[in-house]
Parts: C-alpha cells; sequence; structure tokens
C-alpha cells in the first residue's frame, strides 16, 4: 500500500521566492534579457502551482477546502500565468518592435485581461463560497489587500507629486494587493491554528 | 459573544470536524466559533441549536 507523499507549502513557497529572487538578481544585474526573464519567471510559475496544490491538500486534510476554493485556485493560477506571460510578451515586443498606438493599445491589454480574470474569480469566489466564515475570511483578507494599495499608493504618490522618489507604475497596485490579501490569509490561519484546533 | 459550543462538544465525544460535518461547514468555521473569533450568522447559529438539540440561549451567551 502506498501513502500519499505530505504536503509542504513551504517547501515550495520557499523554492518560489528563491527562484524569483534569483531571476530579478541576473535580470538587474544585466546577467539576462528581459524575455529570458520573463520565461524563466513563466517557468518559476509551476512552484507556484505546487504551492497552490499544496496548500489545497493541506487544507482539504483539515476539512477546511470548499470546491469554491478550489475553483478559485485554479482561477487565480491560470489568471496569473497569463498575466505572466501577458506581460513577458507586452514588453518584449513593445521594447524591440516600437509599435503604434493600436498595436500599443492591443499589447497593453495582454496583462490588462488576466487581472481582469482575477478580480472575476475573486467575484465569483464570494458568490459560490457556502461557508460563511471562509467567505468571512476572503472579505477581510481583500480589505487588507485593499488597504495596502491606498495606504501604499498615496504615501509613494506623495512622495513622488514632492520629487523624493521614482515613479513608479500604477501596476504595481494589483501585487501589492496580492501580497496583503496573501498575508492577511496566512495571518488568520497561523492565529486560528494557535487557536487551538484538533488534530 | 460567548458560547459553550467545546462544552457541549467534549460532552458528545465529538470532535471538530465531526460537528463540522454536521453543520455541513469547514472544521476551521468551528474552530473560530468555539474561540470566539467569529460569531456566527442566525441561520449558523439555529443550525448549531439543531444539531446539539438545544435553543440557541443555551449555547450562545451574552457576555
Amino acid at each position: 500500500m502506498t501513502t500519499a507523499a505530505k504536503p509542504r507549502p513551504g517547501l515550495w513557497l520557499g523554492l518560489f521566492i528563491g527562484s524569483v529572487a534569483t531571476i530579478a538578481g541576473l535580470r538587474f544585474s544585466g546577467a539576462i534579457e528581459p524575455p529570458v526573464g520573463f520565461i524563466l519567471l513563466a517557468l518559476a510559475m509551476g512552484l507556484l502551482f505546487q504551492f497552490v496544490r499544496a496548500i489545497s491538500r493541506k487544507n482539504a486534510d483539515c476539512g477546511g477546502i470548499s470546491s469554491a476554493v478550489r475553483r478559485y485556485n485554479l482561477g487565480m493560477m491560470i489568471a496569473s500565468l497569463g498575466y505572466v506571460l501577458g506581460l513577458g510578451v507586452a514588453i518584449t515586443v513593445h521594447e524591440r518592435l516600437e509599435p503604434g498606438w493600436m498595436a500599443g493599445f492591443a499589447l497593453a491589454m495582454l496583462p490588462v485581461v488576466p487581472i481582469f480574470g482575477m478580480i472575476f474569480v475573486m467575484a465569483r469566489y464570494l458568490r459560490e463560497e457556502q461557508d460563511e466564515y471562509l467567505r468571512h475570511r476572503a472579505v477581510n483578507a481583500s480589505l487588507v489587500g485593499l488597504a495596502g494599495v491606498l495606504g501604499v499608493g498615496s504615501f509613494w504618490g506623495f512622495l513622488e507629486t514632492f520629487d523624493l522618489v521614482p515613479h513608479v507604475p500604477g501596476w504595481w497596485s494589483v501585487p501589492i494587493w496580492a501580497i496583503g490579501m496573501g498575508g492577511a490569509q496566512a495571518w488568520m490561519a497561523i492565529s486560528n491554528r494557535a487557536a487551538g484546533e484538533d488534530a | 459573544m460567548k458560547n459553550r459550543l467545546r462544552v457541549l462538544r467534549a460532552e458528545r465525544e465529538w470532535s471538530q470536524q465531526q460537528l463540522a460535518d454536521a453543520l455541513e461547514v469547514s472544521r476551521q468555521s468551528v474552530n473560530a466559533i468555539e474561540t470566539g473569533k467569529y460569531d456566527p450568522s442566525l441561520p449558523l447559529a439555529f443550525k448549531i441549536a439543531d444539531v446539539f438539540g438545544l435553543a440557541i440561549e443555551d449555547i450562545f451567551v451574552r457576555e
């Protein structure tokens, strides 16, 4: 009889963060060009897929996963992959071909459409989730993400207005939102465990 | 709002998972309600009362 390997989300998350940090280091040092960087980033998304799968399995073992969560995880992973690929293609083509207004608009839509997809997936999850506590957690987490976007955005925006920091593109709002939301979910999960879930 | 969920569950020797299954919610939900981190909606409170065969006010008490 074989037993399934124990899910290790921390391992996959560590590998993903390490990979992204390495790719960013190589890119900023000039060792690799943008297309290679984006291809490597798209490949690193595989580690993020494994992280989400491991988290899902761990939550399923704890009785904390619904079909809505499964659909949410799948939708978010597809949208995230689409975002990385869309961003990579858009920036590479824009730098090399200098497209006109219409082509530039079409290129800009490549990463934007997956972001709209993420917003749709989030809205669908809130509608589909039948477990009111999990829905409550998701709403709280998205509010924390929103607070992060508003706080960091206005903080940086005013520094920028007074020429204290360089300009940062507005699309950074999505990663900041996602980091805030993920951090809040992790905090709530840890505090739930600390409060004494049954083994 | 305080509640007697943990005590009632212990009296029946139910695990959090068993109660969660009976309520059709996640184990995290049961844990959050037991520890006072989350107050359930009225429909869920009625469901909890039904599972234990008690009135809501026998399970949830005002602080």
